[in-house]
């Protein structure tokens, strides 16, 4: 729900009023060019204190050499490598997991429980102890990021599996198909819109739980790089930091859903399709 | 490529040797109601179909159609009773038997292409190399004149065609019987007569038993040998008539035919008078 | 009866999987299988909460985490909710705002903590201030979408009867979309209570975040373990309040998935 853009939240429903949303946003962006200006005006003319307060174009400069001078682009390499493999291992487990829960019952007795017990705990809080058994090294991170990623995904798949029209079973069944093709050309298939809502929805948890443990137990990464430019004062460069993790983040979903929606766009269509008639 | 070309094909190989006698003794079904108790949708229902045989089974909405006919497909277990097909008990799987279903766009897989919809009937039963069986699927689709269609998704055809798909991929699993549940309700008028002569065609080239659930008289008398009328619930076959019409029906003369009109009002008269007595549970 | 049956055994074989577990790590912990410094014993753990709780010492950090995080959640969901209205209501003000909240809404609120502890110190102002922050975007984002599902002949034929633009607020538009702002509040839960332990953990003045950072930093590794079950008995125990609560007030609404 939180990756919805704020304009496909506004036309969700097509019986909703239909919005010229390009030549009318022109307020809001004037608005933003607005605040930016008093950003920079109140930042030189020394209106606000000026070490916390960098004018807006001496970030944009920070921003600039730091990625040319290549301070920046190592970290930022680490830091998605590293959401990688937490990202991918734990929708790994969770797809797995939400499988075998939805189409085994005792299965779903047995561990299910145990997943809704688990999934209130916040991430940052198991961080800690599990110092203990895993040290400071990037186990720890991955293990965190990979916590994160499990719950929506096992949630969804399940979820997923267990929508899959009852028709397209039973198609399945009339000509004999053997269970495991089913499974797999026909349930799978079937599911992945579900799955893939829930592999969205955990790509951005992933990133900010990569960013806490990286600022947590850090010696490595953007979450790590801007508590240190705090501490040093270096202010330019912290904002300078935070609008690359923001546009990481924004590249990141967007490349998902791109990718989500040529993956499943019969999906898409037959939504269409069927709200039309 | 049009179905008036389609019909001019002769597709497929020789027709398959028909199958066993298709024999539905005292089937029951009942369901849990919300209540808790038991709601019979059908009665001791016992039907005998020929090897070959076009059967329709008419009844008002809602009397247990199409549930009988899932139970007849094994899509369904039923509370009492059997289905056997030749010398064989039908139970959960069902071979030889295919199931065309009512809501046909849903059961078209929308994330296959046509064509791979119609190798799924087939390709896990009978062992071919791709190509040979994209060559079969074409064929199939020939038969119901849809050949060019046959790397569109289903959602890009209209329901007409989408029906014919269904079709095209209900024989290619060469099935001994066909099961049909109300299978053109759902398109307009003219698509349906032309779905009619195509139905026909095929049962006529191909040779299989087809059972027809529909809650139209009309194409019911049209299409079948012999028509079974199911009751409201819980079912119960009251009657069942022998149309006689002579073969190849023709969409137009056959409909006009006094025989066909004759039909027709016995079996209408017949339905709407027992539409007054509805039984109840 | 049969039904009795049948819940007493979803719940026995629900506690298989945590209860085996325990018993494992127990076992595992007493053989010295696991290195108990690192791993203690969960009964040992367990001792621990107990003593923590007997001794009051939980007081303080949970008062001071439930209290930082209510306010910060209170403040955003309100201004959301407010905003999510206006702007599902209003063109005009969804056009002023859609670039700026579309702007700021891909931002991880956590990337903000360096820049507000060097605004606001280390205290209470800032750790409200950023679960304030990050739990404002769910639940603008779901009250947007909740107002826009409203049919607006719904609203169309409350204005012909003379309606003003609070009652049809307060009779139509809040009871309708009321189903996705409670989805949008859920979500922000959830982020609210990660982001007060995460700035907990970072300033260091106090809450659960800290009694478990603090813990672990002096090597205390049980005391550890034993803040990280009560802030896990804290999440589960809002989590269960906030289906209650839904169920009472949109009880037409399922608890949403993820």
């Amino acid at each position: 729900m939180t990756q919805l853009t704020v304009e496909a939240a506004a036309r969700t429903f097509p019986r909703a009023h239909a919005y010229r949303l390009r030549n009318s946003r022109a307020s809001g962006v004037a608005l933003v060019v607005l605040l930016l200006g008093l950003w920079e005006a109140s930042a030189r003319l020394g209106i606000v204190q000026s070490t916390n307060w960098p004018p807006f174009s001496a970030v944009m400069v920070a921003l600039y050499s730091s990625i040319v001078d290549g301070e920046l682009l190592p970290i930022i390499v680490s830091t998605l490598w590293r959401l990688a493999r937490g990202y991918v291992l734990g929708s790994a487990c969770g797809v797995v997991l939400g499988f075998a829960i939805a189409l085994n019952r005792p299965a779903r007795l047995m561990l299910l429980p145990t997943i809704e017990l688990l999934r209130p705990i916040p991430i940052p809080a198991i961080i800690p102890p599990l110092i203990f058994l895993m040290g400071l090294d990037d186990k720890l991170r991955l293990f965190a990021i990979a916590f994160a990623t499990f719950f929506p995904v096992v949630l969804n798949t399940l979820a997923g599996v267990r929508a899959v029209e009852p028709v397209y079973r039973q198609v399945a069944q009339t000509f004999g198909v053997p269970r495991w093709k089913t499974l797999g050309c026909v349930v799978f298939p079937a599911s992945l819109p579900f799955i893939l809502a829930g592999l969205r929805t955990s790509l951005g948890l992933a990133f900010v739980v990569t960013v806490i443990a990286e600022m947590i137990v850090g010696e490595q990464g953007i979450g790590y790089y801007l508590v240190t430019m705090e501490f040093a004062m270096r202010t330019a460069e912290m904002y300078a930091g935070i609008i690359l993790v923001t546009c990481i983040a924004y590249l990141l979903n967007c490349a998902f859903v791109a990718w989500e929606a040529h993956a499943i766009r019969w999906a898409r269509l037959i939504e269409e399709m069927r709200g039309e008639s | 490529m049009t179905l008036a070309a389609a019909r001019s094909t002769k597709a497929g190989a020789a027709p398959p040797a028909a199958g066993g006698r298709l024999r539905v003794e005292g089937i029951a079904k009942s369901f849990l109601g919300p209540t808790g108790g038991a709601i019979a949708a059908i009665d001791a229902v016992s039907l005998d179909v020929a090897p070959g045989e076009f059967l329709a089974i008419v009844g008002p909405s809602g009397c247990g159609k199409s549930t009988l006919l899932q139970v007849i497909a094994g899509l369904m277990p039923p509370s009492g009773g059997t289905v056997r097909l030749g010398d064989r008990d039908v139970t959960g799987e069902p071979a030889h038997m295919v199931y065309l279903f009512q809501q046909y766009s849903r059961s078209l897989l929308p994330w296959m292409t046509v064509a791979d919809n119609v190798m799924f009937a087939f390709r896990h039963r009978i062992k071919l190399r791709r190509a040979a069986a994209v060559a079969r699927c074409r064929d199939y689709l020939a038969m119901v004149g849809l050949a060019d269609v046959a790397d569109h998704y289903p959602w890009q055809l209209s329901g007409g065609m989408q029906q014919r798909v269904a079709i095209a991929r209900a024989l290619a699993a060469e099935p001994q019987v066909l099961l049909m549940d109300e299978p053109f309700s759902s398109v307009d008028a003219l698509t349906r007569l032309d779905l009619h002569s195509l139905i026909l065609e095929l049962w006529t080239q191909k040779r299989f038993t087809a059972v027809l659930v529909t809650h139209d008289v009309d194409e019911a008398i049209f299409l079948a040998d012999r028509v079974a009328v199911l009751t409201q619930r819980p079912a119960t076959v009251t009657e069942v008539i022998e149309t006689r019409l002579p073969r190849p029906r023709q969409s137009i003369e056959t409909r006009e035919s006094a025989a066909f009109l004759a039909l027709r009002h016995r079996l209408l008269s017949y339905l709407l008078s027992r539409g007054g007595d509805t039984p109840h549970a | 009866m049969r039904n009795l049956g049948a819940k007493a055994f979803a719940i026995g074989a629900g506690g298989i999987v945590p209860i085996g577990l325990l018993l494992c790590l127990e076992v595992a912990a007493r053989s010295k299988l696991v290195d108990p410094t690192f791993l203690p014993p969960p009964s040992a753990i367990l001792a621990t909460v107990w003593g923590i709780i007997v001794s009051g010492k939980f007081a303080a950090p949970l008062a001071q985490t439930i209290l930082f995080l209510f306010t910060g959640y209170g403040i955003g969901c309100a201004a959301a909710i407010a905003l999510g209205i206006l702007m599902g209501y209003s063109r005009v003000i969804y056009n002023l705002f859609e670039p700026l909240t579309e702007l700021l809404r891909p931002l991880p609120k956590a990337a903000l903590l360096p820049v507000l502890i060097l605004f606001l110190g280390l205290g209470a102002k800032m750790e409200i201030t950023i679960v304030a922050l990050g739990c404002f975007f769910p639940v603008l984002i779901n009250t947007l979408q909740g107002v826009r599902a409203v049919e607006p002949t719904m609203i169309n034929t409350a204005r012909t009867f003379g309606h003003g633009t609070f009652a049809i607020w307060r009779r139509i538009l809040v009871p309708a979309s009321a189903p996705y702002i409670l989805a949008g509040m859920r979500i922000s839960l959830g982020l609210g209570l990660i982001l007060v332990v995460t700035a907990e953990m970072i300033a260091g003045t106090g809450g659960l975040g800290d009694a478990i950072l603090s813990a672990q930093r002096t090597f205390l590794v049980k005391e550890s373990y034993a803040w990280l079950v009560v802030l896990a008995v804290l999440g589960l125990l809002l989590t269960a309040l906030f289906s209650w609560l839904e169920r009472k007030i949109a009880f037409w609404n399922a608890p949403s998935v993820g």
